[in-house]
Parts: structure tokens; C-alpha cells; sequence
């Protein structure tokens, strides 16, 4: 079985334990990364990430920082991110969204609606 | 004093954050009415996130038995202490990010720190406010959680009575919004 890969940014251990017990339930692999800065290295160095969920507020590096070093680095294969955040402020997202963000979540998350974003973004399991 | 009503109000708001945030984790948490007494001995948890505008800076504390934490912990058969300290972040994150959502919509717009977290024995906290002020206060399967908060704010600053036609309306927790 060739599984979806699903990384993780976000510098609240539980809520990366949240996110990764829903979404390998459903049949998902997660990779996991503490900060922004983190996540950049994952994503030069591995490839086949399906998707991101990243947070916004987090040290060394915010989600925000994130995305535009991701979309403007030509090392880091094209992958959808979708913010996970408790961030619901318009202009915020509409500063995500033009980065190249594909998805605004507001925390606490519904677990439901999570998964349902995720096979929407990701695709299926496999 | 102005100052006075824009703080108690802006302290009201962020008690009715706490209270939906709680609620949503499924506990049925009983506000208190008045200053609680000191929490119990033993091990406790104080979390606490910054935050700020031009006009507006403070900080809001969770103070709680490591019990309550490990209470609300969505995972809870896994919890370790450094889990509880990850999570009362979380909920100070959770509960001061409602807050300013909330009050985009009066067009006051913050900026948050980073959550930060300590585990200690014994823990009580005292406000640096004059005159003093008492923490918001719940009561949750006979522990109490206290939600300390601390403002300084500039003359010039007036929370409007209601949401203003200039505010912001933030988009609602648990909300998914795909481009």
C-alpha cells in the first residue's frame, strides 16, 4: 500500500498528536515538525509529501514565514499547505492565500471536518 | 477611571472565551463568583501568552492542579508531565486566540506571543495590578482552574460598546475554509 504522507507543523506536541491520530486512523502517514524552520527541512529533504497543516503562531519560524520560504524555494517540490490556527482574523488569511495557502482551519479543529479537508486536499490514503 | 470599564469589560470577554473553549473540551465548567482560596499543595501548571497593540498590552495565565490539566488533555491515557505543560500552552493559546478573534469584531486587532508554560509545587500567582484584581475564576470537577489576566492600557484606548461597522468578523473556531 503506497499511503499519503502528511506533514505536521506545529509547535504544540498534543496538537500534532490530535492531528496524527485522526488522520493515521484514516489510513494517513504523518511526519511531524516543531516550527516552521523544521518543516522546511523536511520538505527539502523527503520527498512525496501529499500535503501540509501548519500552524501559525510557533517560534523560530511562523507558518506564515513558512509558506512564502516554501513557495519560493525551488528546492521544495509544489505541496499544498493548509493552515491550522487559532488565527481567524480575514486579513491574515487573505495574506495566506495570496502566499499560496489552499485552506484556512481555525483551532480547536472538528475532526470530521478535518479528515473530510484533508482526502479533499491530499486525496485518499491509498 | 476609563480605564476601569474597558478592563472589566475586556476581562468579561475573554471569561466567556474561556468558558466556550471549556465547554468545547466537554467539561461544564461553574464560574466563580469570588476570589477562589489558594489552590491545594501539590504540583501545578501556569501557562501564559503576551499579547499587544499600540494601545493595548497584557498577558493572560492559566493557573491550575496538574489534575485539571491532565482532566481536559484531549489524549488523556497517554499524558506525561511535559504533556501537560504542551497542553496548558495550547489552551492559554486556544483561549487568548478566541479572545482576539472576538474582538476583531470592535475593531481591535492583536498581536500574540508564543505560549509559554512552567510545572512547579505549590504555584500561586498575585496580580501586579493597583488596586489588586482577582483571576477569573472556574470551578471543574472540584478543582479550579484561575485565568489571570494583566493589562496596561493607553488613555486613548475605548472599547466600543458593540461590534463596530469598521470591525473584522473572524472566521469561527472549529471553521474549515478551502481555496
Amino acid at each position: 500500500m503506497n499511503n499519503k504522507t502528511v506533514l505536521i507543523v506545529d509547535d504544540s506536541l498534543t496538537v500534532r498528536q490530535q492531528v496524527s491520530l485522526t488522520l493515521t486512523s484514516a489510513g494517513y502517514q504523518i511526519v511531524e515538525a516543531r516550527d516552521g524552520r523544521e518543516g522546511v527541512d523536511v520538505l527539502r529533504a523527503r520527498a512525496g509529501i501529499a500535503m501540509v497543516l501548519c500552524d501559525v503562531n510557533m517560534p523560530c519560524m511562523s507558518g506564515l514565514e513558512f509558506l512564502e520560504t516554501v513557495k519560493g524555494d525551488a528546492a521544495v517540490p509544489p505541496v499544498p499547505v493548509v493552515m491550522l490556527t487559532t488565527d481567524g482574523s480575514p486579513d491574515l488569511i487573505a495574506r495566506a492565500k495570496r502566499a499560496g495557502a489552499k485552506g484556512w482551519i481555525v483551532k480547536p479543529f472538528r475532526t470530521d471536518l478535518l479528515l473530510a479537508a484533508v482526502r479533499r486536499i491530499a486525496g485518499e490514503p491509498g | 477611571m476609563p480605564g476601569d470599564s474597558n478592563e472589566a469589560r475586556l476581562a468579561e470577554l475573554l471569561c466567556q472565551c474561556m468558558a466556550e473553549l471549556l465547554a468545547e473540551l466537554g467539561v461544564q465548567p461553574e464560574p466563580l463568583t469570588r476570589a477562589p482560596s489558594p489552590p491545594d499543595a501539590g504540583e501545578t501548571v501556569a501557562a501564559f501568552s503576551g499579547f499587544g497593540n499600540d494601545e493595548l498590552r497584557g498577558s493572560f495565565t492559566f493557573l491550575g492542579p496538574s489534575k485539571l490539566f491532565s482532566r481536559l488533555h484531549p489524549l488523556p491515557s497517554t499524558v506525561t508531565p511535559r504533556d501537560l505543560t504542551d497542553w496548558a500552552c495550547e489552551l492559554v493559546n486556544q483561549s487568548v486566540g478566541r479572545f482576539r478573534n472576538r474582538l476583531l469584531a470592535y475593531g481591535v486587532k492583536l498581536s500574540l506571543s508564543v505560549p509559554q508554560s512552567a510545572l512547579a509545587d505549590n504555584l500561586r500567582l498575585a496580580s501586579s495590578l493597583q488596586p489588586a484584581r482577582s483571576p477569573i475564576a472556574f470551578a471543574i470537577d472540584g478543582m479550579v482552574l484561575e485565568g489571570w489576566l494583566e493589562l496596561e492600557i493607553e488613555p486613548s484606548f475605548r472599547l466600543a460598546q458593540s461590534p463596530v461597522a469598521e470591525g473584522a468578523e473572524a472566521l469561527l473556531e472549529g471553521s474549515v475554509v478551502l481555496f
